[in-house]
């Protein structure tokens, strides 16, 4: 058996207008999301293939060409096999308005075969009870957002894809989401988020994809993608002498306010230096970038290899 | 339980409480009762009553028109010179009978007229309320996009097309069926207490019911198969009515034969065959037996099958082979 829950090789999508125009949506995109739990992050600008990429995956769009495989089985040719332990929910919810939020559920429970407690379960879970006989026409966008969620643990899935899950949810709803995706992962469900929320991408992933222009540009550990850091931020009472003492010692180092901006591949290598001069620091910083800085560098990048 | 079973109960139950269809299913049951209901009023024989009555106005009526050809007979046609002027008048003047029969005329209620009359009239109204149950069935899916949350559990599109064609066809018939013999039954009842059910009038009517069936169904289908192709409710109904209008109008205008008219082919599969207007049959036939110009062909229900079930058919193939490699939303 693969040891990639999600694989693509070669992934090309074009949309064709009725007047002739083609739109690249999605270009050569190789994707990796390895098995054994844990969340994914798939990241990318408006427009930039993420959706289409998820929706290829699930059978919904048909790849112009490329392979792709979930679990180890061609799709969409074997998609039918291994559907059943794919929840998703793609871009906004989509249900039935007149029904309600459970009957949308039990019909979907219905057509895998899944008993009615498992839709209790599930409502249970998203913490819709009370609620789940109303309309689903009239719930707010969190509302319907829970009811998609939901729809995903009726299979009580190994993989689980989400595409902005916590659009319309306040911020106590993004939580219990981000909380509920971090133990779906640490249970050994395989989650692919995507999502515009870099921060919350942070928080919650071990791994993650860039793309750009329907192409990928960096994947990998989320750690591996921030990068070993080799500036630091040091704080001591006089930063003019402590800048002077470490460029004598040949780190690059600039006053930044009440602090230090230092160049070093071993921090020990600062504290010595400063120690040695009878400077005594009370806080040194490794300065690493974060995720949106990456994904902004990446993406600005692109654009501009685009542009050219 | 099998997972096309499955499939099917799932999309049953979906059409069951859809409440478009159920509005429509409820029509289907309204609008035939009231048709039955105004065909067994306008039906009534007259009561005895009613015929006392009639032949009192018949016999008053008569006596003034005497009196008014007595008094002048020149208006008659009789000569002044006449001797007996009345007499004249009362040999020209028809009989209170005559009258009676003349103002007391009434429907009678005969399943065999019934069928070319109001029979055909509520098939029609069934075809077109179930066409509207199979097309926003399915574009209320397409409209609220559910159809894509729906591939997420069953990604077999054949499948899914599939069961949602038996359902919404299997419930048009069904329902269409059901109606349409209780429809007949009433009636048969209604002229069986008046004496004017005639030998196999019943069992004739039933079978042109449930032919009705077979249309609404068919109509059903082709609404659901249109919508999944143009995957809208709106786009489905302006096609088929704009091609109703301007497919009329196409036909008028290049002089094509009535043959090819649907709404004539449409008689033909509910009454098992009918006649249309024939120039060619002018030409043909030349006289008929009773002297007229003999200018109509027959039509038969397996040439009318065969016509409209060509549209079923490409408007079927079309829209499965479409849904199975269109991208959905």
């Amino acid at each position: 058996m693969s040891d990639l829950v999600i694989e693509t090789s070669g992934l090309h999508k074009e949309f064709r207008s009725i007047r002739g125009g083609v739109r690249v949506a999605v270009q050569g995109l190789d994707l990796a999301v390895p098995a054994g739990g844990g969340v994914h992050g798939f990241l990318g600008p408006n427009g930039s293939g993420k959706t289409t990429t998820i929706r290829m995956l699930l059978g919904l769009v048909r790849p112009t060409r490329g392979t792709m495989r979930l679990f180890g089985e061609p799709v969409p040719a074997r998609l039918p096999q291994v559907i059943g332990r794919v929840g998703a929910v793609v871009e906004s919810p989509k249900f039935s308005p007149n029904f309600s939020g459970r009957l949308n559920l039990e019909l979907l429970a219905g057509s895998i075969g899944a008993p009615k407690a498992r839709v209790d379960q599930a409502i249970a879970t998203v913490q819709l009870s009370g609620r789940e006989k109303e309309r689903y026409k009239s719930y707010s966008l969190g509302m319907k957002q829970r009811v998609a969620i939901a729809a995903t643990l009726l299979k009580d899935p190994d993989l689980l894809i989400l595409d902005e899950p916590t659009n319309g949810l306040d911020p106590a709803g993004i939580r219990e989401i981000r909380e509920t995706i971090r133990g779906l992962g640490e249970a050994g469900v395989t989650v692919l988020l995507s999502s515009h929320i870099l921060a919350e991408v942070q928080h919650v992933c071990t791994s993650a994809t860039i793309i750009g222009n329907g192409r990928m540009l960096a994947s990998g550990r989320v750690d591996d993608l921030l990068g070993t850091s080799t500036l630091h931020r040091v704080v001591v009472p006089d930063p003019a002498r402590a800048a002077e003492v470490l460029g004598r010692a040949d780190l690059a180092a600039a006053v930044d306010g009440d602090a230090v901006r230092v160049e070093a591949d071993d921090p020990a290598r600062i504290t010595q230096v400063l120690a040695e001069a009878g400077v005594w620091l009370s806080e040194l910083t490794p300065l690493r970038p974060d995720l949106e800085t990456v994904f902004l560098e990446l993406t600005r990048s692109e654009q501009l290899g685009g542009a050219q | 339980m099998n997972a096309f079973v499955r499939l099917l109960l799932v999309e049953l139950r979906r059409y069951l409480r859809r409440r478009a269809v159920q509005l429509l299913m409820a029509a289907c049951v309204a609008v035939p009762t009231f048709i039955g209901v105004i065909t067994i009023i306008n039906t009534q024989p007259p009561s005895d009553a009613d015929i006392a009555q009639l032949q009192h106005d018949a016999e008053m009526n008569r006596q003034s028109e005497l009196d008014y050809c007595t008094e002048n007979p020149a208006d008659w046609g009789i000569s002044p010179t006449e001797d007996d002027a009345a007499a004249a008048c009362a040999r020209q003047i028809p009989d209170a009978a005559a009258y009676a029969d003349e103002y007391g005329y009434y429907d009678t209620l005969r399943l065999d007229n019934e069928e070319d009359d109001s029979g055909v009239a509520v098939a029609s109204v069934l075809a077109i309320l179930l066409l509207l149950a199979g097309t926003t069935f399915t574009g209320h899916d397409w409209n609220s996009g559910s159809v894509s949350n729906q591939l997420l559990f069953e990604p077999r599109r054949a499948r899914v097309w599939t069961a949602k064609a038996l359902v919404v066809t299997g419930g048009a018939f069904l329902v269409s069926a059901v109606v349409m013999t209780a429809y007949w039954a009433v009636l048969g009842i209604v002229a069986s207490s008046r004496d004017t059910l005639g030998d196999g009038d019943l069992l004739n009517a039933l079978q042109m019911g449930w032919r009705s069936a077979g249309v609404a169904a068919a109509a059903s289908l082709l609404g659901f198969a249109l919508t999944m192709l143009f995957r809208s409710t709106v786009a489905t109904i302006g096609l088929l009515l704009g091609a109703s209008v301007a497919g009329s109008l196409l036909l008028a205008a290049l002089g094509v034969s009535e043959r090819w008219n649907p709404a004539v082919n449409l008689v033909a599969l509910i009454d098992n065959g009918t006649t249309y207007y024939s120039e060619e049959a002018c030409h043909d036939e030349g006289y008929s037996d009773d002297g007229y110009y003999d200018c109509e062909d027959e039509l038969s229900f397996t040439d009318a099958s065969l016509y409209l079930g060509s549209f079923l058919l490409i408007g079927g193939v079309a829209s499965f082979v479409s849904f199975g490699r269109r991208d959905v939303p």
